[in-house]
């Protein structure tokens, strides 16, 4: 007997009902301020793709990028949203495998953001490169010269890395999906249900399909798990298997990992603490759930720390002359201002999260969410340009200056990353409903 | 075909679940579906692990020997020294091969759950979504003897 | 020699194309696989011809590369007497003369300010016309050329006195006119001597340049480089500022500007206080056997008293001595009385004249001075001249303010220029004859007495250009019907000329190798005159050393005395001490920046007399307090006066303020001129606390069976003079990026002469990919677009390149050059590509291959005779081209290979070896600068 909820069903409805009522709202109509955001966000898109057009078609001298900083902010914003995508995958993956309750709240928007972010930085390395227009001899293919890819190149394993990351994130994110789509399609109507009903594979929730489910699930959580750690040590190879000085240093590889977390988790707070005010989820996501995620930000954030410490004592310690060089123009030399913001921002101001009611604190935890993704480009940013502006050869020392057009795609990035969100939010449950019904 | 059992309790579903294990049927014989999954059925009916972890292992090995194979493969098929470094270089081969294991154990789990979950399958769908959001339990057809 | 024989040989020999050169663009219809070309020129296959440099009046002969009936590449020619193979930058760039956009290509006139294109017919006619009306009226018409030497010089004289032209004496900015007229008082010889250094033990040398203008530049690197061989020749140069002479002397004395009279006499008085020179001293000159006055001219010259003493001590102990005032130290107030010490002092040194040859002189004698400009200003004032003709010279931009040249030609009935392309003088003209440039006309060339030089077409002019001898043949024929030329066309003229001049041997050596030495007399020293000089230095006592600030004009390296301007590539090179490529500035001292409180790259203004002039700043180390510079072709005038009685440019002058009036950014190439201790010059001064380690490879060295090319370069004969980097651009297609991309650290140089100031005066490093065997560069690249070749190159296949750019993050030197932009050549520009290897697209990486189309094409030669390449048969562009020979090239797997045996013995230097890059270029040797 089929038990159909009412329709003008009060503050007494079963969680589970009201639950996905809420969630449901939120794939509603759009409103007048989400065209305007998405429009606004499309605009940036367009910006960024114009100004790649004319890259193509005039070439890279329009970037400010020269000898011998030949690598500056699109390679920044590689790294950066890279790293961002990791903390999606910690949340899903490897807190399931911890059985970290608090996880539910976050995952889905956590997992959308890895593959949005991840989308994103696939782009760069594409914007980067002189002749994008033969990008594919980086893929692995029989060529007609039977010629293949240097695999001893970082930025091979790049590829592979995030390729690897990007169709394992997605095969994740898909199975999540696969309960809250029959969700979809049992509670829509019209071409909405008949799409969803395609996507979730008339998923039935039988116990067979349980039973593979959660066996699939964990492996794709353990195969994920070990990605957290690899993928963006590998991205950090880019820098730590040449030879500059500043980036041949075998720290990168937790380093970064570490940074990419404290990124990826202030990402989430910056998009989870304002969605779930407009969206209504405050009692799906819980200041409990945001305090424990603070708790990874200031840990990967004391990690980053001590990596700081760690790199610059070691610097002056050694003695290798250029390492030294190196580390003394970070601090003091022609970017001294970006590198004190970034230590501000990404060691000092997480500080505060020590404190119980800072870390409840929604309001301070969005503000420093913010100032910590600052940081942390600021952090790449320091990263590659010092190190190449001031390598071996004297003569070569030279200065890079940001051009409006990297500025452009940046902020055609950032565009391309919230329009993506903000699409995700009104075409799929923003939050995990299976798996919260399981807890309430 | 029987009517589905619909419950909106959990404890009152397994209890109905233990019943009818109590009563001889199999979980092979009785259609069950959850909105979200109980572990505890799964202990009720003492299940198996099922063949994804197969896939899962298949795969992985299959992407770790073959991408080795593969690297090797190019390197030597066309010897291009770079750096001094030898032709046949362990550390970066055995990292694509890390990363091909994932990869590849990643998508044949993935292809695995759809072979044995019988995914895209359409025929409970709709029987199912008449119910809404609830534990049903029935018991299928009994084999003529 | 009948003159059928001789065009044959011309053509046996291969020293000539073919009579009736080709139109460009019948290879257009060429299918080289099935029609053989009608001229027998295959396409793909390059020919060599000889020719003749015409940048500057030292006229270096030359090899020319022709590929499809183009000029392609200028190469010194390896057996000349003067440059011996060496060809400096500005020979390299010249090239780019020859196809520059903004040749002038057809007569034009100027009706109402704006230039129309005539036909030849007209512009002989209004020439034509203006003559016979000036004679009518009886004014004056002249002709005016710069330094012409050879067949030429000759037929200026014989037209001009046909058609009652009055032919001046020939100008140039750099006449040497008090270095001549010392010669004249000294040995009643006005003229400049052949300096010969390789046989000398000491070299003394002040203000002369000898490395960046004066003279013979290529000549002297070379004879310099070969005499450093002897580990005791020593070099003192003697300057007020820091040139690149300089530093490379092995002494420099930066003394006060005006004091080297006083030098100069302190040291004849030392030398003749002593036999063997007492005896040698003229009666008429006792009066310079003073006691020597060692305190008086250190205060005067600024210099210590014991490095006067060492020179002196030095100079009495050479056993072949040679002194030389020149440059800065004659163009001055007083220049004469120096250059008459300078050469008396050489007169005592040595007597015979061993190393000081009149007979080999330097051709020039015809040469007028300013004070002949200043005579032709005025009669242009005061409107005495009806035609004025002007070829090859730029009395408009190289004649001082004061003479206001510009506004006097306003005075002449016609002014007539013949130029290749337009300049300030060519802006004030009313017709312009488009000049030929010198690998498409005959000619002949006589830089020094007895050396003569050929010119041949190699090519079809462009346009409507001829060449000048051409004209005035047609010229002669125009106005002298009655009476008109023997010849038909100048190389008719030349024929004649050359069968009157030579003997049936000589014709054919000119003919087959381009050149000719003549048998040079046999005279010996011209007698010295005793009483002339003794009048001449007994009333002169010298100006008084200025205190105050001044202003010197350099001589440029690149540009000469301005007419470099046009040519881009020689912007594109940097400056060796400075590093500025586009740009003007002024260089300071250290301490005057302070005093001022100036800071590099902001403008200063100084007050020259009543004109002020404005410039950005450069902190020159080693340049002394109160000395500023400025090079020739910073200045857009000449605010500096022509000494009254020699004509002599007086390039220096006191300033008085400085101030500071803004900023402005110079493309200031070197990031730092300091190695910070980093050792990139074998110098234990610059060595880092930690000694090299050896290191021990962790992965065994790949096998280069056959071939392992390396590159050896001998810091002690490199000179900074960035003749190598004009040589690499041009053979590589290398592109010119421009102003706003050198201030962004774009330059595309493959090959960069970096100096480091670390012990004064800058040392010289030229830096080019190291083909290491170990290559950072080579694993990171994704695409296998860098890689080690079999013959241990470091390649870079541009067509595989997608431009990741790691590559040159990765290279520790830098060397690695990324195509930022489309770099389009303005036709026809392009045509002066190389074939022999790709223009780059954007987005690729680019850098030093070795010239490995030299390789190549010398792999391809020694297979055909079934062996391996030999030593000496491949050499890469900045080898040939040195001056100095300091870069030579081979093949280590080669033990008799003559880089095999400069790095066996020596156990050389290599840049950041410590890095364990293990690279192919290898650094000899490095002078302690003191």
């Amino acid at each position: 007997m089929s038990q159909e909820p009412g329709l003008n069903a009060g503050p007494n409805l079963a969680p589970a009902e009201r639950l996905e009522r809420t969630v449901l709202a939120a794939m509603s109509r759009p409103s007048l301020r989400y065209l305007g955001a998405l429009g606004l966000c499309g605009l940036l898109v367009l910006m960024l793709f114009a100004i790649w057009g004319v890259i193509i078609w005039q070439g890279m001298g329009i970037a400010g990028i020269n000898h011998p900083v030949s690598w500056g902010v699109f390679i920044t914003n590689f790294v950066f949203w890279v790293g961002i995508a990791h903390s999606g995958t910690l949340i899903s993956a490897v807190l399931y495998l911890f059985r970290a309750r608090f996880r539910t709240s976050f995952n889905r928007a956590a997992e959308a953001m890895t593959l949005i972010a991840l989308s994103v930085a696939g782009l760069f390395p594409l914007i980067h490169l002189g002749r994008v227009w033969i990008f594919y001899y980086l893929l692995p293919y029989p060529s007609e010269r039977l010629i293949w890819p240097n695999f001893r190149s970082p930025l091979v394993w790049d590829v592979f890395a995030v390729t690897t990351y990007m169709l394992v994130s997605a095969a994740f994110f898909y199975i999540g999906l696969l309960p809250d789509l029959a969700i979809l399609r049992r509670r829509l109507q019209g071409w909405r249900s008949r799409v969803y009903g395609w996507l979730s594979l008339g998923w039935s929730g039988s116990l067979d399909e349980w039973r593979h489910y959660n066996r699939v699930y964990l492996f794709l959580a353990a195969f994920a798990t070990p990605l957290v750690a690899s993928v963006h040590s590998i991205v950090s190879w880019d820098f730590a298997v040449s030879i500059v000085p500043g980036w041949h240093t075998t720290i990168f590889a937790p380093y970064f990992v570490a940074g990419a977390i404290l990124s990826g988790s202030a990402m989430v707070f910056t998009l989870t603490i304002p969605m779930r005010r407009i969206l209504g989820l405050e009692a799906y996501i819980q200041v409990d759930h945001f305090e424990a995620l603070a708790k990874i930000l200031l840990f990967t954030s004391l990690i980053v720390s001590y990596s700081y410490i760690c790199e610059t004592a070691l610097a002056w310690y050694h003695g290798n002359l250029f390492e030294m060089e190196q580390f003394r123009y970070r601090s003091f030399g022609d970017y001294w201002f970006l590198y004190w913001i970034m230590i501000l921002c990404n060691s000092l101001l997480p500080l505060t999260l020590w404190r119980k009611s800072w870390r409840r604190n929604l309001r301070w935890l969005f503000i420093l969410s913010l100032l910590v993704n600052v940081g942390m480009w600021l952090e790449r940013f320091v990263i590659i340009v010092n190190s190449l502006a001031r390598e071996y050869s004297p003569y070569a020392w030279g200065t890079y200056q940001v051009s409006l057009a990297e500025l452009g795609i940046t902020l055609g990035s950032f565009g391309l990353f919230f329009a993506m969100f903000l699409l995700f939010c009104k075409l799929l449950p923003v939050l995990s409903m299976t798996e919260i019904k399981e807890r309430l | 075909m029987e009517p589905m059992q619909v419950f909106h309790d959990r404890e009152e579903f397994l209890a109905r679940l233990r019943e009818l294990r109590d009563a001889g049927h199999g979980w092979r014989d009785l259609d069950i579906h959850m909105p979200f999954h109980v572990h505890e059925v799964d202990e009720i009916f003492a299940l198996p692990p099922g063949g994804v972890r197969f896939f899962a292992l298949g795969g992985g090995v299959l992407g770790f020997a073959g991408g080795l194979a593969f690297v090797c493969y190019t390197v030597l098929s066309w010897p291009l020294i770079t750096g001094g470094k030898p032709i046949v270089s362990v550390p970066p081969f055995l990292l694509i091969a890390y990363l091909l294991t994932i990869l590849c154990g990643s998508l044949c789990a993935f292809g695995g759950f759809l072979l044995l979950a019988r995914r895209p399958g359409f025929g409970e769908a709709s029987d199912v979504d008449a119910h809404g959001d609830c534990f049903m339990v029935r018991v299928r057809e009994e084999k003529k003897r | 020699m009948e003159r059928r024989n001789f065009l044959r040989l011309l053509g046996f020999f291969g020293s000539a194309l073919l009579p009736g050169c080709r139109k460009e663009g019948t290879h257009g219809t060429l299918i080289s696989q099935l029609v053989p070309p009608g001229d027998g020129v295959m396409p793909g296959e390059a020919q060599w011809r000889a020719s003749t440099c015409n940048e500057c009046p030292a006229h270096c002969g030359l090899l020319v590369r022709l590929r499809e009936g183009r000029p392609v590449k200028l190469e010194g020619h390896p057996d000349h007497p003067l440059s011996r193979g060496g060809l400096c930058l500005r020979g390299q760039a010249g090239l780019e003369r020859r196809y520059h956009p903004r040749r002038v290509l057809a007569p034009r006139r100027k009706v109402d300010g704006v230039w129309r294109d005539l036909t030849w017919e007209q512009a002989w006619d209004l020439l034509a016309d203006a003559l016979h009306q000036d004679r009518q009226a009886g004014r004056r018409s002249v002709y005016l050329a710069g330094r012409t030497t050879g067949s030429l010089s000759g037929l200026i004289a014989e037209t001009c006195r046909a058609v009652g032209l009055e032919r001046l004496p020939e100008s140039e900015l750099y006449a040497h006119a008090n270095l001549r007229a010392a010669h004249d008082l000294l040995f009643g010889r006005a003229e400049l001597p052949q300096w010969q250094l390789t046989s000398a033990d000491l070299l003394l040398t002040l203000g002369a340049d000898v490395l960046e203008t004066f003279v013979q530049p290529v000549a002297f690197a070379g004879a310099l480089s070969e005499a450093r061989q002897n580990p005791e020749f020593a070099w003192w140069h003697a300057e007020p500022h820091l040139s690149l002479s300089g530093a490379n002397a092995d002494r420099h004395l930066g003394l006060r500007p005006g004091s080297e009279a006083r030098l100069l006499r302190f040291l004849l008085a030392g030398l003749v206080a002593r036999s063997p020179w007492r005896e040698r001293l003229p009666e008429d000159l006792r009066g310079l056997a003073v006691s020597p006055d060692l305190p008086g001219t250190a205060a005067a010259t600024g210099l210590e008293a014991q490095r006067i003493e060492e020179l002196a001590e030095a100079l009495r102990q050479a056993e072949r001595p040679l002194v030389l005032a020149g440059g800065s130290a004659t163009a001055q107030v007083g220049g004469l009385e120096t250059a008459v010490l300078a050469g008396l002092l050489q007169r005592l040194l040595d007597p015979e004249g061993a190393r000081l040859s009149f007979a080999r002189g330097q051709n020039y004698a015809a040469l007028g001075t300013l004070n002949d400009l200043r005579g032709l200003a005025e009669a242009l004032a005061a409107r005495e001249i009806g035609v004025i003709l002007v070829a090859r010279c730029n009395p408009v931009y190289n004649s001082p303010d004061a003479f206001a040249f510009g506004a006097a030609l306003a005075g002449a009935g016609l002014r007539v220029a013949l130029v290749d392309m337009e300049d300030e003088t060519s802006a004030a003209a009313d017709l312009l004859l488009p000049l030929a440039h010198g690998l498409e006309t005959w000619g002949d060339a006589e830089p020094v007495a007895g050396v003569l030089s050929l010119f041949q077409p190699l090519a079809e002019p462009f346009g409507e250009a001829r060449g000048e001898g051409d004209m005035l043949l047609e010229l002669w024929r125009r106005l002298r019907p009655d009476a008109p030329p023997a010849a038909r066309s100048y190389r008719d003229y030349l024929l004649a000329a050359w069968e009157q001049r030579l003997v049936d041997q000589q014709l054919g050596d000119l003919a087959r190798q381009g050149w000719v030495e003549l048998p040079a007399s046999a005279e010996s020293a011209p007698a010295l005159r005793a009483s002339e000089t003794a009048a001449v230095l007994g009333t002169a006592q010298g100006p008084a050393a200025t205190a105050t600030p001044g202003l010197l004009l350099t001589p440029s390296l690149r540009h000469f005395d301005g007419r470099g301007r046009p040519l881009a590539l020689l912007s594109e090179i940097p400056e060796p001490l400075t590093t500025i490529s586009w740009g003007q500035w002024l260089a300071l001292s250290e301490a005057d920046a302070r005093n001022w409180r100036l800071k590099e790259q902001d403008v200063a203004e100084l007050s020259l007399g009543g004109l002020r002039l404005a410039l950005p700043v450069k902190i020159q180390p080693g340049l002394a307090a109160g000395v500023l510079t400025v090079s020739r072709e910073a200045l857009a005038g000449l605010p500096f006066a022509a000494d009254e009685h020699t004509g002599e440019l007086l390039a220096w002058r006191d300033i008085g303020q400085v101030r500071r009036v803004g900023r402005e950014r110079l493309p200031i190439l070197a990031g730092s001129t300091s190695q910070h201790g980093r050792g990139i010059i074998p110098d234990p001064v610059h060595q880092d606390a930690h000694p090299v380690a050896t290191r021990s490879e962790l992965y065994p060295e790949h096998d280069h069976a056959h071939y392992s090319w390396a590159l050896v370069i001998d810091l002690d004969r490199c000179t900074g003079c960035s003749a190598c980097v004009a040589a690499c651009y041009i053979e590589n297609n290398v592109p010119v990026v421009g102003r706003r991309d050198h201030l962004k650290g774009r330059e595309m140089s493959w090959l960069r002469i970096e100096p480091y100031y670390d012990s004064g005066r800058p040392q010289f490093l030229p830096m080019l990919c190291q083909h290491c065997h170990y290559a950072p560069c080579e694993p990171v690249c994704p695409v296998y677009a860098a890689y080690h070749n079999p013959e241990g190159l470091n390649v870079q296949v541009y067509q595989r390149c997608v431009g990741t750019r790691y590559c040159s993050n990765n290279c520790p030197y830098k060397v690695r050059r990324f195509n930022w932009w489309e770099h389009r050549r303005e036709a026809p520009l392009d045509q002066m590509l190389n074939p022999d290897l790709v223009a780059r697209d954007r987005g690729v990486m680019e850098k030093c291959t070795f010239c490995i189309q030299r390789i190549r094409v010398a792999r391809d030669r020694a297979k055909d005779k079934g062996r391996l390449i030999a030593d000496g048969e491949v050499v890469p562009a900045c080898a040939q081209s040195c001056p100095a020979r300091a870069i030579s090239f081979g093949n280590l797997r080669d033990p008799e290979a003559r880089v095999s045996r400069l790095i066996g013995d020596l156990d050389p230097h290599r840049v950041f070896a410590g890095l364990g890059t293990e690279p192919s270029v290898y650094y000899l040797g490095c002078r302690r600068p003191a």
